[in-house]
């Protein structure tokens, strides 16, 4: 996992093809010398912050402010995770603040506690 | 007046009745776990003529409610010993329903060796004797074939497979769907309790039903409207499934470092791209052909996550190409081709053999020398010498439990002798509480759904501690058990598992179709009062709270990335089913 300089990327779902077809590969090494929080590095590849629920970095799940080292592992995930794995893998920490988290509280179904 | 057929196959007569009393008002599971542990002796053994096989379709099946197409299946199971309830998509459900049929149940055995197709109309009940051409190793696709030429292409079809023919413990029941293709009712092995009662198929023919009728139509069918709404709001059924099927939880899975690979020594595999949804997706867009990206297995399906996956030349070759079955041969046993496994996956179908038991045996088998690691064309050959059955065959389909011990292995990922499927519970620890209590043996999907405040619940959930993983697991345990009894296909659950207005929109439906006034809370009551009933008879089997247990192995073997081991204490389980 620890590369030199460099991230190592994917995109899943939607960002699948995305990735593949802009930078032609997956993952994508990119090079970088400093840290630099996931909401930036969406912004640098061209991904729009609706198209992220959350990311995975080295493993874990984590929110878009999350800071990114040289060496890490990043995954970055659109909405669509089948609803049971989302609260297993633990999304719900996560993406509370996040305007693609799908957000039961404002649909007009939710009426429960 | 709901009708409630057995079928007694030592004197081949069938007999049309009232549902009992402590029947009504029960569906799906509810029924089938109810009526097991009511009425099938614990301690019989599963292939003789005290078990039990019966068939339920779901409180809400045979409306117009999106996705109420489900049947549950239930018995005491050949694999685990326990309790089983398993359940399909298919057209049967909603037959059945339409036919004011409560619940079929065949019980007894024939003493000779003659095979049966049981035909089920509005009226009447008939018993026939099979077609020798479907008997004897004929595939699943020819025999449902021949069926539809001889009973109308129009009708269902429930079919024991040669794997339930030769009462084979992976063996599960096919249903027919629409076009014709297959769908299962998987684990367990109910297939060879059909196959040990010499019932070869069921054809369901509902020529002549009416509607299903609806106690309050306008509220139901704003509480339809609802629910519809919930399930096409969550981007799981837009932007998850219709586009890349369950599958889509390759990559994810993988990234989270719980994709069990090589028999469950590495939560990670390197070529996740050749088997993932998104290159599925992919792959059926540009073979074009028969290729579909999105299907639905039953009318009435909104979320459509099935799909159609062709050759290079774009002829179907398997349907309801589900992420488990992709894991369990392209993880698990290291298979590295899509094809490969497209193929194995219709084979198993052919064969009528649960596709994730069946997946586990195989890497146990790679483990133990058996057949080479990642070899898809010798596992193929495999799979379709069940319909002979070879020696190996017929063990390979004997589940991951006894080739493990055949072996001489330790190293045998199996909870209640159920092979563990596609998420590691080392690091997934709230799914691997799910896997050690629930009475059907691992199951993922034992812990789909839930109830009232998923941020309660869900917010601290971090799936590699063990913080608040008992009261998820006991939570998502006792909604599954419920909505498990409505009918509703497995998948909504996607949708609606984080959804508390999605789960209401199906109590309003269930209350708007008898005519009732439950709350969810009511709802819950019957989840757990389901699992309860399924402990109780698991009980009286012989089981104790010793057999929640993962497999010893996880407890020492660290899996990579996360370098974790399973460390939950037998107390700390025992408090899942403590409610
Ligand atoms: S969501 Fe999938 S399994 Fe469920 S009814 Fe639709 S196609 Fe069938």
């Amino acid at each position: 996992m620890q590369e030199n300089g460099r991230i190592e990327i994917r995109g899943f779902l939607k960002l699948d093809s995305f990735i593949k077809k802009k930078f032609g590969t997956m993952p994508y090494f990119l090079e970088m010398d400093n840290s630099i929080s996931g909401g930036d590095l969406a912004k640098l590849l061209g991904i729009e912050r609706e198209d992220i629920e959350v990311i995975f970095v080295n493993g874990f799940v984590e929110g878009l402010d999350f800071m990114i080292k040289k060496g890490d592992r990043v995954a970055f995930l659109p909405p669509g995770c089948p609803g049971p794995y989302r609260i297993a893998l633990g999304f719900y920490g996560k993406n509370q603040d996040n305007p693609a988290n799908f957000k039961i509280q404002k649909k007009d179904a939710a009426t429960d506690s | 007046m709901h009708k409630f057929i057995r079928i007694d196959m030592t004197s081949l007569k069938a007999d049309i009745g009232k549902v009992p009393e402590k029947y009504v008002g029960l569906g799906g599971r509810a029924l089938t776990s109810n009526f097991v542990n009511y009425e099938v002796k614990p301690t019989c053994h599963p292939l003789g003529k005290n078990n039990k096989l019966i068939f339920a379709p779901g409180l809400l099946s045979g409306t117009n409610a999106p996705n109420s197409g489900r049947l549950s299946v239930g018995a005491k199971s050949p694999l685990t010993g326990g309790i089983k309830e398993c359940n399909t998509g298919g057209s049967s459900s909603q037959m059945l329903a339409k036919m004011g049929i409560k619940a079929v149940i065949i019980e007894g055995m024939p003493k000779d060796n003659q095979f049966y197709v049981i035909k089920i109309g509005l009226n009447e009940v008939s018993i026939d004797k099979a077609p020798a051409e479907i008997l004897g190793g004929c595939g699943n696709y020819e025999a449902i074939r021949l069926l539809g030429k001889k009973y109308g292409e129009h009708v269902g079809i429930a079919i024991a497979g040669p794997a339930g023919e030769y009462r084979l413990p992976s063996a599960n029941i096919s249903f027919k769907d629409p076009e014709g293709n297959i769908r299962s009712a998987g684990r367990g092995g109910l297939g060879a309790v059909m196959g040990s009662k010499k019932v070869k198929a069921i054809i369901i023919d509902e020529t002549g039903a009416d509607k299903v009728p609806i106690a309050k139509p306008e509220a139901f069918s704003a509480a339809s409207k609802v629910f519809a709404k919930a399930l096409m709001d969550h981007p799981v059924a837009g932007q998850g499934l219709a586009a890349y099927g369950t599958d889509v939880l390759v990559n994810i899975i993988n990234e989270a470092g719980g994709l069990p690979a090589n028999n469950f020594t590495s939560g990670r595999i390197k070529h996740n791209d050749n088997i993932s949804g998104e290159t599925m997706n992919a792959t059926i867009t540009e073979r074009g052909g028969d290729g579909k990206v999105s299907h639905g297995c039953h009318r009435g399906c909104i979320i459509r996550c099935s799909q159609w996956y062709a050759d290079k030349q774009g002829k179907y070759i398997t349907s309801g190409f589900e992420y488990e079955t992709i894991w369990g041969l392209g993880a698990d046993a290291g298979i590295e081709s899509l094809d490969d496994i497209a193929y194995i996956d219709r084979a198993m179908d052919d064969m009528g053999v649960d596709s994730i038991e069946v997946a586990v045996a195989v890497a146990v088998a790679m483990e133990g020398g058996l057949i080479p690691w990642g070899d898809g064309k010798a596992v193929l050959q495999l799979v379709k010498d069940m319909a002979k059955p070879t020696p190996l065959a017929r063990i390979i389909a004997g589940g991951a439990g006894i080739v493990g011990q055949l072996c001489g292995l330790y190293r045998v990922p199996v909870v209640k002798n159920q092979a563990i499927p596609a998420y590691d519970p080392r690091a997934i620890k709230g799914i691997g509480l799910t896997y050690a209590t629930t009475p059907m043996g691992a199951d993922h999907t034992a812990g789909y759904c839930i109830s009232g405040n998923i941020l309660k619940i869900g917010a601290n959930l971090d799936p590699l501690d063990k913080k608040g993983q008992i009261e998820y697991s006991r939570a998502m345990q006792i909604g599954t058990a419920a909505v498990d009894s409505t009918g509703m296909c497995l998948f909504v659950y996607f949708g609606i598992a984080d959804n508390p207005g999605g789960y209401q929109a199906l109590v309003d439906m269930i209350n708007a179709q008898y005519g009732i006034n439950l709350t969810s809370k009511d709802v819950d009551a019957l989840g757990a009062s389901v699992l309860k009933a399924e402990r109780d008879f698991n009980k009286k089997a012989g089981f104790t709270n010793a057999h929640d247990r993962l497999p010893e192995f996880m407890e020492y073997e660290a899996i990579a990335p996360h370098n974790v081991v399973w460390d939950f204490s037998p107390e700390e389980i025992d408090e899942v089913m403590n409610f």
